[in-house]
């Protein structure tokens, strides 16, 4: 039998408010697919994406099995299930919805709830929903504030058409390879 | 714009475990709400269920182990942890 080709099996966490778009940037990246509805995560799903992404150390390209764990909204259950999900965690996703401010604040619980596992990671902004109008309650150059001031790289994306999704993915991929010690 | 509310947890396992009674993902979720109440045995119990259907579900081992050490049982915590290692593997 074939194994599956030698690389390097990085978790990434997808975190965010519900029904920001987690579930769908994963649908989107992995199966280019999207769906309208919206069923809202109970647990966590675990998608495996095999990516080729050059070498951030090297000259040549690197093999990559990311994990994705898409993990629920539930804000509630975090702490009491924070080292189920988080534990071994190499990036995190962190995922706001243009269309609803709240959701953006809410990332830092998100973030420091991972990091409080598995440390310092790489994590990357998401803005979701870009096909949409924006929630007219955030400040002009509230998101761009946001993101600068925590040193966090981010992006908008539209997990409906697809933007920015295949780009955030490579770019996570890359910070993780660059943090990771040199083997 | 609408507010959005997503619909309540707890409600939505129940509407999951009465389409299927082995819905894991469901039942993972509502071992989690019974330990949130302080109802450890509970939660171990129906936890063991997930990993009876599921032995490898995503993070079962480990919230295993954490409601152990919660209760105090060294053993089975070390022995959930090992478990959660293999399965990491």
């Amino acid at each position: 039998m074939i194994g599956p080709a030698p690389g390097i099996r990085l978790k990434v966490c997808m975190a965010g408010e519900a029904a920001v778009g987690k579930t769908s940037l994963i649908r989107r990246y992995v199966l280019d697919e999207y769906d309208d509805r919206y069923l809202a995560t109970l647990g966590t799903k675990i998608t495996k994406k095999t990516l080729t992404v050059q070498d951030p150390k090297g000259a040549g390209t690197v093999t990559v099995h990311a994990i994705l764990w898409d993990i629920m909204g539930t804000s509630t259950l975090r702490d009491l299930l924070k080292e189920a999900y988080y534990h071994g965690a190499e990036g995190i996703f962190t995922v706001a919805d243009k269309t609803r401010q709240e959701t953006l604040g809410a990332i830092d619980s998100w973030v420091a709830s991972i990091r409080s596992v598995a440390g310092d990671i790489p994590t990357v902004g998401l803005v979701n929903k870009q096909d949409l109008e924006p929630d007219p309650a955030f400040a002009s150059g509230e998101i761009e504030a946001f993101f600068e001031k925590r040193g966090w790289p981010w992006m908008y994306t539209s997990a409906k058409t697809g933007s920015g999704v295949e780009e955030a993915f490579q770019r996570l991929v890359q910070a993780i390879l660059t943090a990771r010690p040199r083997t | 714009m609408t507010a959005f509310e997503r619909p309540d947890t707890a409600v939505l396992v129940r509407q999951r475990l009465l389409e299927n009674a082995d819905d894991v993902d469901a039942l993972f979720v509502l071992a989690a709400l019974r330990a949130q109440r302080g109802q450890l045995a509970e939660g171990l119990d129906i936890l063991d269920r997930v990993l009876r259907l599921a032995p490898a579900y995503p993070g079962a081992w480990r919230f295993k182990a954490k409601l152990h050490r919660m209760r105090g049982e060294d053993e089975a915590e070390q022995s959930a942890r090992a478990r959660a290692e293999d399965v990491e593997r």
